[in-house]
């Protein structure tokens, strides 16, 4: 597919704010592309446009004040019907490398996908799961920490 | 190992003359037949699932088939197959009344509805069990002249330990045996010592002990002060030196990966929080570990996708004549052929659910009538708590700890015995795992960004999940039958399972689950546990509810004796009815107690050995 490389970023900048994890970090993941694909090709490139666009404006009107950025994104993105799904979803495939099915009332009102099913994006997607890092722990299966280290204290603070 | 060369065609079966058929490459038939090989015999094997998993390449499909899986169920790593199915957790619906649950592959008939698995694949079960390796206590084969319940062994426990021994060695458990003293008699000798160290103990177990240890509990007028301690473990761990007088003064020598090549995996535990269903460096024995062992002899080779479908004796002699199997080329395909295989020997090591429904669908119900009866599970009563503190929970081996004191005791007149896991995989058996918090965090709570993390901290790694395994006593009324009415896509009967839960076992589920209570007090936990009417395993016993699990240890469907009217087998597992007949594994086993299965079993099959030898001799 065809990425256009400022949406990419954008989509990566929102996702830092969503995540609360550093781009550095996303990408680091190496599924930046993955994830933008898998929203583009379910819900279609015009939807993703106008979530993109909503996060600009979002930006826009935040003017780096993380408190507004914060407030903003609830306003225009969470708790908006067509793009707080898909948001939503975002998040969980940064945390957990699935996408899930989407609301039936979303389903109706904006068109159903025949790729809309829960599905994990790839076994990479599993094992690059953000929500393992979150709890200084690892994906079940993968990127284990090595014998014995489980016998130690969690190096978890809060952020 | 040049594994993939002992995998061979009906051709050449056809060809070679072989001593022993053994049917099923999981644990059992892969200890007799590496045993019987390594003394010379020609041992062929037949194994109803695919055999692609002797390669390196092919345990990892298997793990890339569990990363993608939806669901990560014990079966998660094999993709459907009609030819050869097997029970999944996901499939199991609760029971409609008055009728049997018939849409997947274990046809349920009740009152309890059961979520237990098999796998039957290469290995069979050992691919996705815990491995958790406590061995039976001696007190558990005189349990009915003890306490009334269940049934004696024909055997005594001082008869098993050698193989015990042997079992122990084969499987490489990691442990420590200063931990296993509950038993009032002598279990182990003065200065035994397991092949490796035990597994450290979880930063969660320690967060547990420090609270429970010492904590008293009065049962049936005696006291218990509990106690978290490790379990053995076949995982690979550090040899320990004092094993070296059990081993001609060597080192015990971990068992790495299978592989046609040498690879540098599975040599210690790294981790990886996934026993069940899958272990990702084979660092956890499964049955292809000693399979491989035996394929390396050249003794032995084996058939995959063939199942057994009927054993035929001969009327004269009443010994088993051959064996027909069904042979499918395809997982996609129901194109088979039939095939009929004869040996001097004949072994089923299919578990105790197929052997029996083999067993049933040949018309050989044994002379005792006792084929596919006396079936037993571990049942479990889950309960899971919040703990005050991060407690690092997901890390570690599914299970390094738990509570073993309440295994054994004068209380066993009136209730059972079980032992408590600690889980360090968190809620996961008993809610769905980490994944369930992330959507409940994300759609529920509306948390995104840091909030999100911290709450992923606060709802997991807090987790406390204590896994009861509940003892349960063999009783004829709870059986494997067949109908010709359900039949797979070969046309080969499908399972069909009676149980009940005893009310000797309930009385222990609910004990287990105050003591839960109780233990959560202590550890200022909050209690999360419920137990939703609408859940198949749903059971009411005195006023409360509870969600009972099945703990896969099947067993006890052709039950070990003394004599042909009371058992189906003898003490070395052989059929009363068909002398040149083994049925091993569970199966055999009068009672379970408070044990995993599949050490006993497999220093069963051990002892079992002996005898075939005597018999190939004669």
């Amino acid at each position: 597919m065809d990425m256009n490389k400022e949406q990419l970023n954008v989509f990566l900048e929102m996702s830092t704010v969503l995540t609360a994890f550093s781009e550095y970090e996303l990408k680091g993941t190496g599924q930046l592309e993955a994830y933008f694909n898998t929203v583009v090709e379910i819900v279609g490139q015009g939807i993703m446009d106008e979530l993109l666009n909503a996060f600009a404006e979002v930006k826009k009107i935040a003017n780096n004040n993380e408190a507004i950025l914060n407030k903003q994104l609830r306003f225009q993105l969470l708790s908006n019907d067509k793009l707080g799904p898909i948001t939503r979803n975002i998040i969980k495939m940064w945390f957990i490398g699935s996408w899930y099915q989407l609301p039936n009332a979303w389903r109706e009102n904006y068109g159903e996908s025949q790729k809309d099913i829960t599905f994990v994006v790839s076994a990479n997607s599993f094992i690059e799961g953000l929500l393992w890092p979150s709890i200084d722990s690892h994906p079940p299966g993968a990127k284990a920490p090595g014998y014995g280290t489980w016998t130690n204290k969690p190096q978890i603070t809060e952020l | 190992m040049r594994h993939l060369k002992r995998v061979v065609t009906h051709q050449t079966v056809l060809e070679k003359e072989y001593d022993v058929v053994v049917v099923g490459s999981g644990i059992s038939g892969s200890i007799i037949a590496s045993e019987l090989s390594q003394k010379g015999y020609k041992i062929l094997i037949l194994e109803a699932g695919p055999g692609k998993d002797l390669t390196l390449a092919g345990y990892e499909k298997y793990l890339n088939h569990f990363y993608t899986a939806t669901s990560k169920d014990n079966n998660a790593p094999y993709k459907r197959n009609p030819n050869a199915p097997m029970p999944r957790s996901v499939d199991v619906k609760k029971k409609e009344p008055g009728k049997p649950n018939t849409d997947s592959y274990l046809v349920q008939n009740g009152p309890f509805i059961s979520d237990f698995t098999y796998s039957r694949v290469v290995g069979g079960t050992t691919m996705h069990f815990e491995s958790k390796l406590p061995r039976m206590l001696p007190e558990d084969f005189n349990i009915l002249s003890t306490y009334g319940h269940g049934l004696d062994w024909p055997i005594q426990y001082k008869d098993l330990m050698p193989y015990y021994r042997k079992a122990e060695f084969e499987m490489g458990v990691s442990g420590d045996v200063s931990t296993q003293t509950f038993s009032k008699q002598k279990a182990y000798a003065d200065d035994y010592v397991f092949p490796m160290q035990e597994m450290p103990p979880s930063y969660l177990d320690k967060c547990v002990a420090k609270d429970v240890d010492g904590a008293e509990v009065k049962l049936a007028g005696e006291t218990y002060a509990l106690k978290i301690r490790t379990f053995p473990q076949g995982r690979n761990g550090i040899p320990n030196k004092n094993y070296k007088k059990f081993n001609n003064g060597e080192l015990f020598t971990p068992v790495g990966a299978v592989s046609e090549h040498q690879v540098e995996e599975g040599e210690r535990c790294q981790g990886n929080n996934n026993c069940t269903p899958i272990c990702p460096v084979q660092a956890k024995y499964d049955g292809r570990k000693t399979l491989a062992k035996a394929l390396g002899t050249g003794n032995v080779d084996i058939l995959p996708q063939t199942v057994a479908s009927r054993v035929v004796i001969d009327p004269n002699t009443g010994k088993v004549d051959q064996i027909i199997y069904k042979s499918y080329q395809e997982l996609d395909s129901e194109e088979h052929t039939t095939g009929t295989i004869k040996a001097k020997l004949f072994v089923l090591a299919a578990n105790a659910v197929e052997n029996a429904r083999l067993m049933l669908a040949s018309g050989l119900n044994s002379s005792s009538d006792q084929m596919g009866r006396n079936l037993m599970d571990h049942p479990y009563i889950l309960t899971w708590a919040l703990l005050p503190e991060i407690a690092g929970t997901t890390r570690g081996t599914i299970c390094t700890s738990g509570i073993s004191d309440l295994r054994n005791g004068d209380f066993r007149s009136k209730q059972a015995a079980f032992a408590v896991d600690i889980h360090n995989d968190g809620w996961g058996w008993a809610t769905g795992g980490a994944e369930t918090n992330l959507l409940n965090i994300v759609d529920n709570q509306n948390k995104f960004g840091k909030d999100l993390r911290n709450e992923l901290v606060h709802q997991i790694s807090k987790q406390l999940l204590l896994a009861n395994m509940v003892e349960m006593m063999p009783d004829p009324k709870n059986r494997i039958t067949v109908d010709p009415k359900y039949v797979d896509r070969l046309g080969n009967p499908r399972p069909i399972v009676t149980m009940e839960i005893p009310e000797y076992t309930m009385e222990g589920i609910s004990f287990a689950r105050q003591l839960s209570k109780s233990i959560f007090q202590r550890l200022g936990a909050e209690d999360h546990s419920k137990y939703d009417p609408m859940d198949y395993g749903y059971l009411e016993y005195k006023g409360e509810g509870y969600a009972i699990r099945g703990g896969n240890h099947l067993a006890g469907t052709h039950i070990m004796g003394t004599n042909a009217d009371n058992s189906v087998v003898d003490r070395n597992q052989k059929s009363w009815d068909h002398k040149n007949l083994y049925l091993v594994g569970a199966g055999s086993m009068p009672t379970i107690g408070t044990s995993n299965t599949t050490l006993t079993l497999a220093a069963l099959c051990f002892m079992s050995v002996d005898e075939m030898v005597k018999d190939l001799e004669a």
